[in-house]
């Protein structure tokens, strides 16, 4: 159903993906819109075309099994939030969810837009996704295609004509996870930085894989292979850790932007990791 | 092609290019000017309105994603000319300033308030993350709101 050149409402995913291919890189997927909708305040154009893929029902769908969790790239920040709350091996991810923008945008923004908005450094939800090694699921005129969330994350520039991001996975385990971030203000604006993690630990206590990625501070998300590797073997405890994040944070490079130099997204990581550390020790007790 | 939306429950119909945000069809041919176009980009909540029953930032909704929405501006909270009671008790309690973020107060308060009748202070302070008020009357707003909420009628 189109309402005019410049917006074409799919109805179905194949729907989405069939204009796409037929406009040849001209149209671009649009979802909750909250990004696109502020282009010329960046001074950008809009693009020739759109196709909303917002009312596709396949793409708002949540499944949570015991083994995965299932998310449709439509789907909102409210509604994972929703959808997560109480689930503790995901607590990174719907901490992410509930705490990002503010809560009229969360109604509207999507975790497929979160994911595809390769100039958005400050996303919630990427870190929170890495640290759960999620998967994309891609449907384009080749059939569905799945990759690794950070190699997605290097080719979203360049996709081949078509591609529309439909789902995410995101694995369950015997993990706890705990996002920290943090804006200027106590909420409502972009975080200068994020760090997410993912721990498992014996019965013990000792950790036996350890998962860390960071947001914002760098122009794309990415995992902290090193602290990883540091905190392994290892007790939980948070002001070692802490000593280690600060060892080991000039292995990032801060990008500078309006609301916080480099050095200072950088300088404040390894507190954010400390607190994320916190908030695993508290879901402990 | 026109775009045609339920505006505070009367259908209305746009020829507005489908990527105009709701905000300006709202403002500029509906002449429903509670809604205020204040910073453009969903950070200070003036131009809150609810669809579907959703409050949502009208500056970021393209018109043509609002095909068939039932769009509820600040213009109809007072239904028959009636202040709501949330309206009322801010009246009552003096916290109106200059007026600009008000509209959009009162469609996300109205909305968090229906899920949420008795919030904590600090409930209130994260629902109103998205509302930004220049003249800094966040603390009397949430006295009123708080002063409504704990009356003993509001318990019932």
């Amino acid at each position: 159903m189109a309402h005019a050149d410049n917006l074409y409402i799919a109805a179905s995913v194949a729907d989405a993906v069939a204009v796409l291919v037929d406009r040849a890189g001209a149209a671009t997927p649009l979802a909750g819109a909250t990004w696109v909708m502020r282009a010329p305040l960046r001074r950008e154009p809009l693009a020739h075309s759109y196709v909303a893929i917002s009312q596709i029902e396949a793409l708002q769908r949540i499944d949570i099994s015991e083994d995965e969790a299932v998310i449709g790239s439509c789907v909102t920040h409210a509604r994972l939030a929703e959808a997560l709350a109480g689930r503790g091996d995901l607590a990174a991810l719907a901490t992410a969810a509930a705490k990002s923008a503010n809560p009229a945008v969360r109604q509207a923004a999507t975790v497929g837009g979160n994911l595809c908005t390769a100039d958005f450094a400050a996303a919630d939800l990427v870190p929170a996704l890495l640290c759960f090694d999620a998967a994309v699921e891609l449907e384009g005129p080749g059939g569905v295609q799945r990759l690794p969330l950070q190699e997605f994350l290097s080719l979203r520039h360049a996709l081949p004509v078509g591609s529309l991001l439909c789902r995410i996975v995101v694995p369950r385990s015997a993990a706890r996870s705990a996002h920290a971030r943090l804006p200027l203000r106590k909420a409502g604006d972009y975080p200068v930085a994020i760090a997410s993690l993912s721990i498992e630990q014996d019965d013990k206590g000792i950790v036996t894989r350890a998962a860390v990625a960071v947001g914002s501070v760098e122009p794309v998300a990415r995992r902290w292979p090193s602290l990883e590797t540091a905190l392994v073997g290892r007790p939980l405890n948070t002001a070692w850790i802490g000593v280690q994040a600060e060892r080991l944070a000039e292995e990032f490079t801060g990008r500078d932007g309006v609301e916080a130099p480099g050095w200072y997204r950088v300088k404040v990581l390894p507190t954010l990791v400390r607190r994320a550390v916190e908030a695993l020790s508290a879901q402990t007790a | 092609m026109p775009i045609t939306l339920i505006v505070n429950g009367e259908e209305r119909a746009t020829q507005a290019a489908p990527m105009t945000p709701l905000l300006d069809v709202l403002r500029e041919e509906f002449f429903l000017t509670g809604a205020k176009a204040v910073c453009r980009e969903g950070f200070c909540g003036a131009c809150t309105v609810h669809a579907d029953g959703i409050a949502r930032m009208s500056c970021l909704m393209p018109v043509g994603l609002a095909e068939g929405c039932a769009i509820t501006t600040v213009e109809a909270i007072a239904a028959d000319g009636v202040l709501s009671p949330l309206q009322q008790a801010l009246e009552d309690h003096d916290v109106v300033q200059c007026g600009m973020c008000f509209p959009g107060m009162v469609m996300s308060l109205t909305k968090f308030l229906e899920q949420n009748a008795h919030p904590s202070r600090d409930e209130m302070k994260t629902a109103l993350a998205g509302n930004i008020c220049r003249c800094t009357g966040y603390e009397r707003v949430i006295d009123a709101v708080l002063a409504l909420t704990n009356a003993p009628q509001a318990a019932e």
